[in-house]
């Protein structure tokens, strides 16, 4: 794909590793970055004093050179890697809003997903087992309306993904490079989303994986979608910020209830008192956008089956207990509590313990 | 003069006859042991010379030349002291008349002329039984061993001098009787499952795991009685054949671990600590080659308590045996195939601090490392183990409650019937239990009705099992509707076997 003249000179620009306040103060000295490349001389001691004279000697030195573009994109093109810049067409709208927008989106896969309705699930990556699958559930019923916005940390994020990635309608905002993937773990669910969806990182290939740079990675989840569901987080967990974020670009913010003492939620409850929507349900948040989500199916249960469900739903439940109450024989009810598992009523919590999740 | 005598020595589980050929000549004194013997049958001259002169004997002041033939095998250990002994006695003409022609000795010689016990006599005694020797003299010690071989005459003698006595006809020694193989008999398994409180889920799945000698894996937090469990499996496994018996016999005899009783009647369980080497569980050794871990479970349960902390290489090394139930075992000294059926019974914590998934305690691990982990079980190994079931914690409550428990004998009777559905199933073939299936007997003994195919594929899609996986259900369904004394596997006993798959679809 062809870059524009514009485009390439928001690639050049980026292409120098500045931190994000330098690179900004650069990119205003001119009108746009192609005048800046065209008159680089005009523009030299600003940039000087922005950048330092090292760099901007070096920014001089890669203009006169004629490959040092040839040899960048070349690069990013057998990295599999598309640029979308700031003035690309594709350069989702919601970005230009930011105070900080990005200037490049480094993309791996699908990069036409950017065009469509955007939604993000963020979750913490110390979650519940149950809130594990209800993720995967939400995921998966909003990915038909939405394209699903997330990190790729373990846990909560990698629910979400694992929930949309069938679809390939899944985006996975990295804080690091393309030569890096963080957690190691992940590297194959990496690897699907790349084929199947989309990867985007405002980084340059090199930049390794640094705490530093995850909040700021969570503001672009923030912006790109339209609403954010936080399924979980700690008081001072990542994905706080990524709600405040969306909080603060006016976006929809929803959050799962938890009870008091789980610390996994102290944080989904802190911003449900401040300005989240506390959700239990799908409908919560598709009403939110005037979607209408199809009728959940109806479910039949055998007797058996409805007594083991109503006793989980009063609450996480010991296999034990389950027993004493239904009085069931213990090779009877494995068969029933993996039905019900793969009905999608109830999830196990590890330990032996069941929890419904509808 | 010459003499010749026969003796065994041991190669594997195998007997080989040695000639212990002695002879005397004029000369300077001087012993000579040739034939390849390493340092405990060359020292075998120091116990002979003063077991012959305690016993009052003639040691002779000659030249003695004592060859060990067949003269290009190594011979090793103590076997040889008795034989070497009556072919000096022989020799010397201090045993006139007695016609040591076809009997085999077999006994190692204290200083005072006693014979002690040695390793390996029966897998000894089945090979010469094999090769048509009739007659043994052996030590005492070993006599609750031999016992159980019938059809030979076996003399077992306390001191060289009954050996002499029993030879030159002085007082015949009265033959070995033959002992009755009687099962377990009284003796007893310290475990039992009725003392193991609570834990539904968890006896189930041994139930199901014996009944069709799948491995298993039990997952929970430290203290919740993983290891009690484990030690419960052999009570309920069916009392061991005497043909059983004799294969693990064989083995610990090999390995001179044999108690008291000669015969081993319980069913081994054997936990190697987890530092245990490739070599400690799988068998070898510098010359001989002796039986590891895994043999030593042979028809019995190989316990590994906290799998993820063995060597990786060990417990890779555990992949072959479990596909083929046995090991071949090759060292410069030659290949040994050692027999290697058991059930694997693994356990290990959920997650490093121990605590994923408890009721009470707080995980404190990230994904992250309960991912890595996990993966230190590979997962072709992991593909082995058909159950994988979680141990919770006990309440304080169950531990006190009088309430008690099923016994392993309730359950054993269960297991047995299943065991008798599958031995008339696989009778002609030498498959003895589902889990020993191949994908043929999957196809015309786990034929599955389209209701199960839809809820076995369902299964799949929802709960994200491996497609490796499958087959590991089927059989475990199979077992399931054994035990139920089903004829065709039904959509609860598959559901029932995906729920011990529940470590797969971790994450």
């Amino acid at each position: 794909m062809p870059y524009t003249k514009e485009e390439k000179a928001e690639i050049w620009l980026d292409s120098f590793r500045f931190d994000y306040a330098k690179k900004a103060q650069i990119y205003k000295t001119a009108p746009d970055a192609y005048s800046l490349v065209e008159h680089f001389e005009k523009y030299r001691p600003k940039i000087a004093a922005a950048a330092g004279e090292d760099s901007c000697r070096k920014m001089e030195e890669s203009l006169r050179s004629a490959d040092y573009m040839h040899a960048l994109l070349q690069t990013y093109t057998q990295k599999r890697i598309r640029c979308v810049c700031f003035s690309s067409e594709l350069y989702p709208e919601e970005l230009r809003q930011l105070p900080d927008p990005p200037l490049v989106l480094y993309c791996r896969g699908n990069a036409e997903l950017l065009r469509e309705r955007k939604f993000a699930i963020v979750g913490s990556r110390r979650t519940q087992p149950q809130i594990l699958r209800l993720s995967v559930e939400c995921s998966r019923a909003l990915r038909a309306h939405f394209v699903i916005v997330t990190g790729l940390a373990d846990g909560g994020d990698s629910a979400a993904a694992a929930g949309a990635l069938e679809s390939g309608k899944l985006i996975s905002v990295l804080a690091y490079g393309f030569d890096h993937v963080y957690p190691e773990c992940n590297r194959g669910l990496l690897e699907k989303i790349e084929e199947k969806g989309l990867a985007v990182t405002e980084y340059l290939p090199c930049e390794a994986p640094r705490g530093y740079l995850f909040p700021a990675r969570n503001r672009i989840i923030a912006g790109l979608a339209e609403g954010v569901l936080v399924v979980s987080g700690g008081e001072k967990s990542g994905t706080r910020i990524t709600a405040d974020h969306a909080y603060s670009y006016g976006k929809d913010v929803f959050a799962f209830p938890y009870a008091p003492g789980v610390e996994s939620g102290a944080g989904c409850n802190a911003i449900i008192k401040e300005y989240a929507k506390l959700t239990d349900n799908l409908v919560d948040i598709a009403s939110a956008f005037g979607i209408n989500l199809t009728a959940t199916e109806e479910i039949e249960l055998t007797q058996a089956e409805l007594a083991v469900y109503n006793i989980i739903k009063e609450g996480e439940t010991h296999v034990a207990r389950i027993l004493e109450l239904t009085g069931l024989k213990a090779h009877e009810l494995p068969a029933i509590l993996t039905l019900l598992e793969m009905k999608n009523l109830i999830v196990s919590c590890g330990g032996n313990r069941y929890a419904a999740i509808k | 003069m010459l003499s010749k005598v026969i003796s065994f020595a041991l190669s594997g589980l195998d007997g080989l006859p040695v000639e212990v050929e002695t002879d005397i000549n004029n000369g300077l004194p001087s012993y000579e042991l040739v034939g390849l013997p390493d340092a405990a049958v060359k020292e075998s001259r120091e116990r002979v010379r003063s077991a012959l002169k305690n016993s009052g004997r003639k040691f002779p002041a000659q030249k003695i030349t004592v060859n060990l033939a067949p003269a290009d095998i190594k011979k090793e250990g103590s076997y040889f002291d008795l034989a070497i002994a009556v072919g000096i006695l022989k020799a010397t003409e201090q045993l006139v008349g007695a016609d040591c022609a076809g009997i085999v000795f077999l006994g190692e010689l204290a200083l005072d002329g006693a014979l002690r016990p040695v390793a390996g006599i029966l897998p000894l005694l089945i090979s010469a039984k094999a090769r048509g020797y009739k007659s043994f003299i052996l030590p005492a010690g070993n006599a609750n061993e031999a016992a159980y071989i019938g059809g030979v005459e076996i003399f077992a003698a306390r001191t060289l001098t009954e050996v002499v006595d029993h030879l030159s006809g002085l007082a015949r020694m009265a033959p070995l009787q033959t002992a009755q193989y009687g099962g377990a008999g009284a003796q007893k398994y310290k475990a039992d499952l009725a003392f193991v409180k609570g834990q539904a889920v968890a006896r189930r799945a041994l139930e199901v795991a014996v009944s069709g000698g799948h491995n298993i894996l039990l997952v929970g937090p430290p203290g919740t009685g993983k290891t009690m469990l484990a030690r419960c499996i052999p009570t309920i496994m069916p009392d061991m054949t005497f043909e059983e018996a004799l294969e693990v016999t064989k083995i610990h005899s090999v390995a001179g671990i044999l108690n008291e009783e000669g015969i081993v009647s319980l069913r081994p369980f054997r936990t190697p600590h987890h530092t245990a080497t490739t070599v400690s569980l799988c068998g070898g050794g510098n010359r001989t080659v002796k039986p590891g871990e895994i043999s030593l479970a042979h028809n019995g349960v190989l316990f590994l308590d906290e799998m993820p902390e063995y060597h990786r290489s060990a417990l890779e090394a555990l992949r072959q045996p479990l596909e083929d139930g046995c090991i071949t075992v090759t060292r410069s000294g030659g290949a040994v195939t050692f027999p290697a059926n058991f059930i694997l019974c693994a356990s290990m914590n959920p997650c490093p601090c121990g605590n994923y998934g408890s009721a009470d305690k707080v995980c404190t691990c990230t994904p992250a490392a309960i991912h890595k982990y996990r993966s230190r079980i590979s997962g072709p190994l992991l593909d082995r183990i058909d159950i994988q079931v979680e141990v919770d914690s006990v309440k304080y409550d169950d531990l006190v409650s009088k309430q008690e428990e099923e016994s392993s004998a309730c359950v054993k009777a269960r297991v047995e019937r299943a065991r008798e559905v599958q031995r008339r199933r696989f009778e002609g073939t030498d498959i003895r239990t589902n889990a020993d299936m191949s994908e043929r007997e999957l196809r015309d003994f786990c034929a599955l009705s389209p209701e199960c195919e839809k809820i076995l594929r369902l299964s799949f899609e929802r709960l994200k099992l491996s497609a490796r996986a499958r087959s590991r259900i089927v059989k475990v369904a199979r077992t399931v509707a054994d035990l139920e004394g089903a004829e065709r596997i039904c959509p609860a006993h598959i559901l029932e076997a995906v729920s011990y798959r529940s470590y797969d679809n971790f994450g």
